[in-house]
């Protein structure tokens, strides 16, 4: 066999046969990989909640936490009363209304957006 | 205007995208663009991974962990630079990882091992043409079977062959030459006992 016919013989070999679901295996990996459900930020957010909620705790468990009882009592008081008060809930409705009547006109949707991410995940 | 229609599909602009620019829509978030490479090379990548390793499970690992390092250093890739050679770097060190991890645990020396296979020959008389050329090859020395794997994967491109074996392209050459003449002589050995 000349040397140009091997080479040639060489170029012409078929390609392995790749096992069966290779590729999907590797889509699944790489450019199909499922989104996660938190994005960095949220994750970091999440966890500084929880960080938070457990210093509060280990404060009350340990007994120092008399102070901040006192103060979270008198703010749940405050809430409430305002709740209570025809005229308070009615401008936070009317302010809420408008709030969104506005995002809605000027094209920055944060619902909108929520909910395309929403649809987005559930397809994947 | 029948000549020029007969003409069109000749000069018709080929609107396939390039790997550069698939790699470039990659990093801009475009994940398809990467499905698309995938499609393009994942039987190349499987052939050099088998062809090294030589086993289906293992070549089979090779290959995703080779698109999986791939798409995680996307950004590592120079553009300008051909992504066929790229991945095949990728791939080749993958299966050199696995061949020095086989290496340690089964303390056999690997360069060798394709050598000492019993009777390549004895194995491939009633084989076609093309079945004899693969045994051939497979009785080749880890170092040559690898360049001539890559050989038929890239062609005569020598530069990306010794880009991806990190090599000088001299030394790819002798490589070659040296596994055509084994090639060679193996072949005409088969054909002798085959007469």
């Amino acid at each position: 066999m000349r040397m140009d016919e091997l080479e040639r013989a060489i170029m012409e070999l078929p390609l392995e046969e790749p096992p069966e679901g290779l590729r999907a295996s590797i889509l699944l990996a790489t450019a199909h990989r499922p989104a996660p459900a938190f994005s960095f930020y949220e994750l970091a957010g999440i966890g500084t909640l929880g960080a938070i909620a457990l210093w509060l705790i280990v404060v009350l468990v340990s007994g120092g936490g008399a102070l901040f009882v006192h103060t979270l009592a008198a703010i749940g008081s405050v809430v409430l009363r305002s709740f209570s008060n025809v005229a308070f809930v009615s401008w936070l409705a009317t302010g809420a209304a408008a709030a969104l009547w506005l995002t809605l006109l000027t094209g920055t949707q944060p619902l909108a957006a929520l909910s395309h991410r929403s649809d987005r995940q559930g397809r994947r | 205007m029948s000549a020029l229609l007969a003409e069109a599909p000749r000069v018709r602009v080929r609107t396939e995208p390039e790997d550069g620019d698939l790699v470039a829509l990659t990093l801009r978030g475009n994940t398809e663009a990467f499905a698309t490479l995938v499609e393009r090379y994942d039987r190349a990548v499987y052939h050099l991974a088998y062809r090294t390793l030589h086993d289906v499970e293992e070549a089979r690992d090779a290959t995703q962990e080779a698109f999986f390092k791939a798409f995680r250093s996307l950004r590592t890739f120079r553009p300008g630079s051909k992504f066929s050679t790229w991945i095949f770097a990728i791939t080749y060190h993958a299966c050199c990882d696995r061949l020095s991890r086989r290496k340690h645990y089964a303390s056999e020396e690997l360069p060798d091992r394709a050598d000492a296979t019993p009777g390549p020959e004895a194995r491939v008389i009633a084989l076609d043409e093309a079945s004899r050329l693969r045994s051939a090859i497979d009785a080749l020395p880890e170092k040559y079977r690898t360049v001539v794997t890559l050989f038929h994967l890239q062609g005569k491109q020598y530069e990306e062959i010794a880009t991806v074996l990190g090599l000088p392209m001299g030394t790819v050459k002798t490589h070659l030459f040296r596994a055509k003449e084994q090639l060679r002589r193996l072949l005409s050995g088969m054909e002798v006992t085959e007469s």
